[in-house]
């Protein structure tokens, strides 16, 4: 049976206290048996069960809707169980933990200030009116405007590949910002002063440079920096303009 | 995230929205400057006829509107590279209040140098 080599970067938390303090961090060469639909998750499947049951890494659905297997695989941001081997390039798979993030173990990044900043920007539909008796009507005009933002599952990968969000820990980072624009262009939206604020501040949306790093990197091919430059007009037409939305 | 970040970081729609004007006015500006120097015959290359041209009130207001907004372009810009270089709190209020005052005294220089065609 053909082989594939996964070459999967190490980090261990306890042994930060080591002579060098870096965790033990490494890089360590697995082998693991190829089949032609061999997804990169199922091959870190493999490792644990079979070679390295100490591996961490982060799963759940194995359908690339919940966002939880982001990694950095071959250089690239990838859901590691979308990505089928088959599709790689020839030679060993380097598979590392989303760079510029805390690691906690392995390959599991520390997602905590990226959820910090997700909550900052309210991100849920706010009423100000009283509820309708049955549901609240939708065009399918004014749904096809949510159907780009809608599809963010959450990974960090544009979070981690935001040049702005290394530099600047405080920057919301494209994700809450994608965020803050699905629920603002939602005709069921009705916040005027809750939102607003939280995303039109200096490290907010005026924090984007444009780099378009997030664009690249996002698994889901969502556009974030066109979304933040959106927000950054919606802030001159409702602050100028007096526009509701 | 804690809310003092956002009070501490309020603003900056007018930042945003002056850079953008001003780099509208710096094009255009620009590209009137180089069309008019470089291809409009606009007759001989003298110190009378450019200080004559210098002088007509359309060319008082474009100069001192480019002065402006190159002025707040740059520093305003220079600004936002600096931001990235981890000052908040105090230090980011000292920062915009040193370009501010930089940015009045480089205007004044620029208007120093203007204002012989202005009285002219």
């Amino acid at each position: 049976m053909p082989e594939a080599t996964f070459r999967i970067k190490r980090h261990n938390p306890e042994k930060l206290d080591d002579q060098n303090g870096t965790g033990d961090d490494r890089y360590d060469d697995f082998t693991v048996p190829y089949e032609s639909s061999l997804t990169v998750l199922e091959g870190l499947f493999y490792i644990q069960e079979n070679l390295d049951g100490s591996l961490s890494f982060r799963y759940c659905c194995r359908a690339a809707v919940c966002g939880s297997c982001a990694m950095y695989i071959n250089g690239t941001y990838r859901l590691a169980c979308q990505t089928n081997v088959r599709h790689l390039d020839d030679g060993p798979i380097t598979v590392e933990p989303m760079p510029h993030m805390p690691v906690v173990k392995d390959l599991v990044c520390d997602m905590t200030d990226f959820f910090a900043k997700y909550e900052t920007v309210m991100p849920h539909i706010i009423r100000n009116s009283a509820p309708p008796e049955k549901e609240i009507i939708q065009s399918p005009e004014d749904r096809k405007k949510l159907d780009m933002p809608v599809d963010c599952i959450l990974c960090g990968s544009c979070y981690s590949s935001c040049p702005s969000v290394w530099g600047e820990g405080n920057y919301l980072g494209p994700a809450a910002l994608l965020k803050a624009y699905r629920f603002e262009v939602d005709s069921r939206d009705e916040a005027r002063k809750e939102r607003l604020p939280r995303f039109d501040n200096e490290r907010g949306s005026y924090r984007c440079h444009t780099i378009t790093n997030c664009v690249e990197a996002c698994p889901k091919e969502l556009n974030p920096t066109e979304a933040i430059q959106w927000l950054k007009g919606a802030a001159v037409r409702r602050r100028l303009l007096g526009r509701a939305k | 995230m804690r809310q003092g970040v956002i009070e501490e970081n309020a603003g900056g729609m007018w930042l945003w929205l002056l850079q953008r004007l001003t780099a509208v006015v710096l094009i255009v500006g620009l590209a009137v400057h180089i069309v008019a120097t470089h291809v409009l015959n606009l007759g001989e290359l003298s110190y009378d006829n450019v200080a004559g041209r210098l002088a007509m009130p359309l060319f008082v207001v474009v100069d001192f509107a480019l002065l402006g907004a190159g002025i707040f372009h740059a520093l305003n810009g220079l600004r936002m590279v600096l931001l990235d270089y981890g000052f908040s709190g105090r230090s980011k209020t000292m920062l915009s209040w040193g370009l501010f005052v930089f940015g009045v005294a480089a205007f004044g220089y620029g208007a120093w140098a203007l204002w012989p065609w202005l009285t002219a």
